[in-house]
């Protein structure tokens, strides 16, 4: 095929008109300069990064660079970049902008990520990677700036819809692209339109549920790679979760995606160090937690709902106290005053937190800085209080701050604070690799949440070894499925991608119902335990498959 | 580009730009002092000349400290790939797009000085990938000699802005506009002799692609708005292209005989 012949003539007019009236004319040192200028810039070859070259700076490992590398000369400039938490995917993206800003083929360049993320992004590729990014904040932006970063629900909604989708997008960059997985929501539709000659979807679980997910991705990719959505489903599908001919979808899939794991970047990754703490309640504390169930028996409540208590029993009298508020408002009845009347009195017979106490002690043990995890908001605002009395400095850390605050908010933590709180939602998108101790105060029942919660701090840029401290309060809901994630399943030295890839071979990916199935059906702690162990056995006989695979497959490349 | 060969840049671009060098405290360091044209091309202070230009003040111009050692941190540190410099590219660029040149004679050399064009520009072949290549040349305006890699043999040359005393110039008697109209003529006639094996395969990955958005949309006999546009991405992102720029042109009077017979390739 013979390439187009382009001439840019714009310059000629004005050179002609320059030599008809005899000037202005520039100096010949400066001629020859500009000339030196360009004859050093350009790029001689198709292949190879002039990128990291050009950013000293910069820190970069070998596998970033190898993946900026196959996504331009193999995948073309659209690809899936999957790699595990915590192994720098903005810096990869930042790497594959710059290569193609220095080679001249991407000047309009549209970044869509969280909101909680866009003044996170706009600093790195301008600090890290010098590329003018600007957070998109007046609709005049999207046509006056080369470099946008926004939020997708910004971007989606009018005045700025139309705006963006008349622009000409030389490269698009969608960060947290799994909630793209359905094509009938507004994001997909909305991501499928905008021109775009590149395009990157960045994403830590790329397969999380369904077969047809993968279809969507990578049809927004690439429509028609995997065929159109009959044909996918023909060859590919036999069930909503199984699959057929998996060995050729396989290796369709991973010709754009590249998932690079901890164990093949080849770098000392930092230890984790897990302790797991547990502790009695007081007296009270116990007696409390007691009388809850007394909920259950008298039919006020169901099997979930008392679990739900349970947990919060766990966690903070507070955190108990907003839900049993809204379940006396909703069902109080005369004839049940006086059972109301027992539960508040022995809530407010709880005059001190055992786990509360627990972390203080730990915290100060530690002696430096300490992120604690709990899922609920009113135990995040205990904690604070609680550890001002004790002299203990902290601030809160939450997915509702707006971007602004949550910058802030690690900013006072790194520098000023020694702890800093968290709620679940706080979890997803912040660095805090300054930080190596973290404290799971309570424990979410999704084992992939955990390992969200860990990547925070166990990721590139961790220089010390990452202490991770599980409290659980014994003979509770919580010692139960601490001894199953942490005991039985070994979650906590397992490395993320195993265990996606485990929980996804066993069909389980949603453990954490299954777990809660449990506690709700079963009848007695006997009954409960026997299923609890089922249920590991289970996860760690597809543990040891997928170890011997693994071995198998590394044994059989030398 | 090495650290010594920016620094020996800066200073050639800074003098020639008229602003004063000042000394500095070790090597590997560079002062300067801008001229008022330099600090408002460099400084990006628009509002700071509109109110000197307002008020009729005297402008302060800024200095500015480069240092090429990462390690020390008493100035901006300049590199190949900062933006400092590439700003300084393009105002390089921007300065001298075009000039007109005249050879300093050689003693017993003729007086008249033949008129030469002389285009350097940047070739750039381009699909997803993309690679360049600097292509500079100089066309005779009277009997239509044509010489490659012009600016490396200017560079031998003594040059100067002014007409020498004692020469003349010999009018052209090819128009530039019919100039330049050669040399393209030339670059498409060498350009179609190149492999094309890079084209090839970028043609080759764009109709797999093709065919797949194709079969992705068979069933559909109204094409949707998302078919036509991701065929126009399609194009863009994989159909070959060979652009070609100027980095800057001039007019350049020479003497012939010494220039001439032991350099040109003539055509």
């Amino acid at each position: 095929m013979q390439p187009i012949l382009l001439f840019d003539r714009s310059w000629q007019e004005d050179f002609i008109k320059r030599i008809e009236n005899d000037g202005p004319w520039g100096k010949l040192e400066m001629f020859e300069l500009a000339y030196q200028a360009d004859s050093e810039r350009i790029v001689p070859s198709f292949h190879g990064l002039i990128a990291p070259g050009m950013l000293p700076k910069l820190k970069l490992h070998p596998h970033q660079i190898e993946t900026a590398k196959t996504v331009i000369e193999d995948m073309h400039g659209k690809a899936i970049l999957a790699d595990e938490v915590g192994l720098g995917k903005t810096i990869e993206a930042g790497l594959i902008i710059k290569e193609y800003m220095i080679r001249g083929l991407a000047k309009k360049v549209l970044i869509l990520v969280p909101a909680s993320l866009v003044l996170q992004w706009v600093s790195e590729l301008n600090t890290k990677f010098s590329i003018p990014a600007v957070p998109q904040r007046k609709s005049y932006v999207w046509s006056q700036c080369d470099v946008v970063v926004s939020s997708i629900d910004t971007a989606k909604r009018e005045p700025h819809r139309s705006l963006v989708l008349q622009q000409n997008y030389d490269f698009v960059i969608i960060d947290e692209a799994h909630k793209l997985k359905n094509h009938q929501t507004k994001n997909y539709q909305f991501v499928q339109l905008l021109k775009k000659k590149f395009c990157l979807l960045l994403t830590a679980t790329p397969i999380q549920n369904r077969l047809s997910e993968i279809f969507y991705l990578v049809s927004l990719l690439k429509p028609g790679y995997l065929g159109d959505e009959e044909s996918f489903a023909k060859t590919y599908k036999s069930g909503i979760r199984s699959v057929r001919n998996e060995e050729k979808l396989k290796q369709l899939v991973n010709q754009l995606m590249v998932r690079n794991r901890r164990d093949d970047t080849g770098l000392d990754w930092p230890k984790r160090i897990v302790t797991s703490l547990d502790m009695s309640f007081s007296k009270e504390e116990q007696t409390f937690y007691d009388t809850l169930s007394e909920l259950r028996k008298s039919g006020l409540i169901q099997g979930f709902s008392l679990l739900t208590l349970q947990r919060e029993a766990c966690s903070s009298r507070e955190a108990a106290f907003v839900t049993l508020r809204k379940i006396y408002r909703d069902k109080a009845e005369p004839s049940t005053a006086v059972l109301w009347n027992t539960i508040f009195e022995k809530l407010n017979g709880v005059q001190s937190n055992s786990k509360a106490e627990k972390t203080l002690d730990l915290i100060r043990k530690i002696n430096d800085k300490v992120i604690v995890f709990t899922e609920y908001r009113a135990t995040q605002l205990y904690l604070q209080w609680f550890f001002k009395q004790h002299g203990i400095t902290s601030v809160p850390f939450s997915g509702g701050f707006r971007r602004g605050k949550k910058d802030w908010m690690r900013t006072l933590f790194q520098n000023q604070a020694q702890v800093l709180i968290a709620t679940e939602a706080g979890g997803e998108g912040i660095n805090l690799q300054f930080a190596s101790h973290l404290i799971n105060y309570d424990l979410p029942w999704n084992p992939m949440r955990i390992e969200q919660r860990i990547g925070r701090i166990h990721r590139l840029g961790q220089k010390k070894d990452v202490h991770i401290y599980n409290l659980a309060i014994r003979g509770t809901v919580e010692s139960h499925i601490l001894n199953l994630l942490y005991n039985k399943i070994h979650l906590f030295e397992q490395v993320i991608g195993e265990l996606d890839e485990i929980l996804e071979k066993i069909d389980l990916k949603d453990v954490d119902r299954q777990v809660q199935q449990i506690f709700e059906e079963s009848e007695s702690d006997g009954e409960l335990r026997i299923k609890l162990d089922n249920l590991s056995s289970v996860i760690n006989s597809e543990n040891r498959h997928f170890l011997e695979d693994v071995h198998h497959a590394a044994s059989g490349n030398t | 580009m090495q650290q010594a060969e920016i620094l020996d840049f800066l200073t050639r671009f800074f003098k020639t730009s008229g602003c004063t060098l000042l000394p500095t405290e070790t090597g590997g360091q560079l002062k300067v002092k801008l001229s008022e044209e330099m600090d408002q091309l460099l400084m990006n202070r628009p509002f700071y000349w509109h109110y000197i230009r307002q008020t009729g003040g005297i402008p302060e111009t800024a200095t500015l400290l480069f240092r090429t050692d990462e390690k020390s941190d008493d100035g901006e540190l300049i590199y190949f790939g900062s933006p400092r410099l590439h700003q300084i590219f393009e105002v390089a660029k921007k300065l001298a797009p075009f000039v007109r040149i005249y050879q300093e004679p050689l003693i017993h050399s003729s007086p008249a000085l033949e008129p030469w064009l002389c285009l350097n520009m940047k070739i750039s072949d381009q699909c997803d990938l993309k690679r360049d290549r600097i292509y500079s040349v100089g066309l005779q305006l009277i009997n239509g000699t044509l010489v490659e890699g012009f600016h490396e043999i200017l560079s031998k040359l003594t040059l100067s802005p002014k007409a020498p005393d004692y020469c003349y110039t010999l009018s052209p008697l090819i128009t530039v506009r019919s100039g330049i109209r050669r040399v393209e003529k030339l670059i498409e006639s060498e350009l179609r002799c190149e492999p094309s094996d890079w084209s090839d395969s970028a043609g080759k990955r764009w109709e797999r692609d093709q065919e797949l958005l194709d079969s992705f949309y068979e069933l559909e006999t109204e094409k949707p708005e998302a078919y036509f546009q991701e065929k126009e991405a399609l194009k863009a992102q994989y159909q070959p292209r060979t652009v070609i720029r100027l980095i800057n042109a001039g007019l350049f009077y020479l003497q012939s005989r010494s220039f001439l017979p032991d350099i040109s390739k003539g055509r």
